[in-house]
């Protein structure tokens, strides 16, 4: 898959490092870099259920192009936010449902794709989807 | 007298890995499930190699092998957790347990009006039958709520609740918070009042002896997989009064007598709530988990396993920022310490640790309504077993400070 410049910049970034700590150390710089919904506009309507986290998503169309703002108390969870920001931001809705989040795993972060009822990150992914879902008939 | 660790953790297989990266694994999710030894292994590995077949029809040679194992394991695990074959139940686990009391004894026992005891210690599996049974039956539900200051049940209104119930179910040792409950005076007290008790004893079981006899309950819970035997095995011990008066909720083969297109009569004793065929590897590899901690002092085990909560409790308490739940200061209780970071999120901090080689649980553990109690959604869980080390928890706290001291 090609993937956006910036997000193939942090894919290669992400892929020179081994360790998982360190990695996880860069998600947590990654948080602040995300496309931020602030916490006063968390509500029941964009949590992102089966977080053990509290995560918040909202998107929208510009130009009919899709973008997502999020929010997370857990900062990896809000780091992989950001990251997701760079792999749909300014896509199609079209490109977004059929998008396979391999980027994480190209990342070196696949535990962050076990499936689990508790996975913040897929349940987000899976969010994002599809409300991308439900703004195809608006683009 | 101590365990002799070296010899112990020689026998499980998997503590040997190495995870994230290349550091060793330091396995702390035992609350979660129990690693397994290999005599555990090598039974079920034995069974499918030289004896599967199905148990209670067939005279071939390896029908019969396979039932006299699987009914030797009933007389193993009957034995070890100090009762007859005809008061175990195998079920999938304790959360099929309960539900057996609820919907085997309560439901066809129980009418309108009448009330259950239960606790705000409980998990989910000890809280979700009872609220499904309400529903249908009309009984009500009584709780008796936790003293977050003393982490004890508040014994005044379990005192004060028990007049007009029928059943009382209690967690013998809470999952979150590693305190482990007046079990003796909650069976006493109950029993004097004309109510039957059901204790969860999946996270007792695992480093105390449960002797069902001596105990006094009528429905005990246990999960295998806990106390280093596979998932998917548990039992219900029972009296046999009470199995008398259950009825079955599960049915099919081999719980019946016979079978007719009008009616059908069931088998007698435990074998009327094992429908269909059984879990034959699983009951073989239980046994064999029992035979395994049967030859090590309990006492010494508990004794190992509290330490170690202890210790790192204590420790814990030392690391700015942390908030330790429940009381570890009394010998009582289980290997589960509980913890928050005032700054680090729950879920972060165990991906850190898990960065670090250490296998720690986050989340509400199955006890939300516990939970709400305490002002928090979620907590960090270590859980100790009998193959941990101090070294291992010293090591824990020592990569948990480091942690903080980067991320706070």
């Amino acid at each position: 898959m090609t993937w956006p410049e910036a997000l193939q910049a942090a894919i290669d970034e992400f892929a020179d490092v081994f360790d998982p700590m360190e990695r996880y150390e860069m998600l947590f710089e990654w948080a602040a870099e995300v496309n931020e919904l602030p916490v006063d506009e968390w509500n029941d309507d964009n949590m992102i259920h089966g977080c053990q986290s509290q995560a918040h998503v909202m998107c929208h169309l510009e130009d009919g192009q899709f973008y997502m703002r999020g929010g997370a108390d857990a900062q990896i969870v809000q780091g992989l936010m950001a990251i997701t920001c760079l792999a749909v931001n300014g896509r199609p809705p079209e490109e977004v449902v059929d998008l396979e989040p391999t980027f994480v795993d190209e990342m070196g972060l696949k535990a962050s794709l076990t499936p689990s009822r508790s996975n913040g990150f897929l349940n987000m992914f899976k969010r994002v989807q599809d409300e991308a879902r439900s703004l195809m008939g608006d683009a | 007298m101590s365990l002799d660790l070296d010899a112990i953790r020689a026998d499980f297989p998997i503590l040997s890995r190495k995870v994230s990266g290349g550091k060793d694994l330091v396995y702390l999710d035992n609350a979660a499930t129990t690693q397994k030894p290999q005599s555990v292994i090598d039974a079920m590995t034995h069974y499918y190699e030289q004896s599967n077949a199905n148990v209670h029809r067939a005279v071939h040679t390896l029908a019969a092998e396979a039932t006299e194992q699987y009914e030797s394991a009933r007389d193993t695990l009957a034995d070890w957790f100090g009762t007859t074959r005809d008061n175990l139940i195998f079920t999938s686990g304790t959360t099929e347990a309960i539900n057996l009391v609820a919907w085997g004894w309560a439901r066809s026992n129980l009418n309108t009006g009448d009330a259950v005891v239960i606790t705000e210690m409980e998990h989910h599996a000890d809280i979700v039958p009872w609220q499904l049974l309400a529903e249908e039956k009309g009984i009500e539900i009584r709780v008796v709520p936790i003293d977050t200051e003393s982490d004890t049940l508040d014994m005044e209104i379990f005192s004060a609740s028990l007049p007009g119930s029928r059943l009382v179910c209690v967690v013998h040792t809470s999952n979150v918070l590693g305190v482990a409950n007046p079990v003796a005076e909650i069976i006493s007290q109950s029993h004097d009042c004309g109510a039957k008790v059901l204790i969860d004893a999946a996270q007792a079981a695992p480093h105390e002896k449960i002797d069902f006899t001596a105990m006094g309950a009528d429905f005990v819970a246990i999960s295998g997989h806990k106390m280093c035997g596979p998932t998917g095995i548990g039992c219900l011990l029972a009296t046999s009064e009470s199995i008398e008066e259950m009825e079955p909720f599960m049915s099919g083969g081999d719980m019946i007598e016979t079978v007719t297109m009008e009616k059908s009569t069931f088998a007698t004793g435990p074998q009327k709530f094992e429908a269909g065929t059984p879990k034959i590897a699983e009951a073989i590899g239980f046994a064999a988990a029992a035979e395994y901690l049967s030859k090590l002092d309990m006492k010494v085990v508990h004794s190992h396993i509290r330490g170690l909560a202890t210790y790192t409790a204590s420790e814990l308490q030392s690391v700015p920022g942390i908030t330790v739940y429940g009381d570890h200061s009394v010998p009582e209780g289980s290997g589960v310490v509980s913890f928050l970071h005032d700054s680090i999120h729950a879920e972060d901090l165990a991906r850190f640790m898990d960065a670090g080689g250490f296998a720690m649980r986050t989340g509400h553990h199955c006890a939300q309504p516990l939970l709400d109690a305490y002002g928090v959604t979620s907590t960090n869980r270590v859980s100790f077993y009998l193959y941990n080390t101090k070294a291992e928890a010293a090591a824990f706290i020592e990569h948990l400070r480091y942690i903080v001291g980067k991320f706070a």
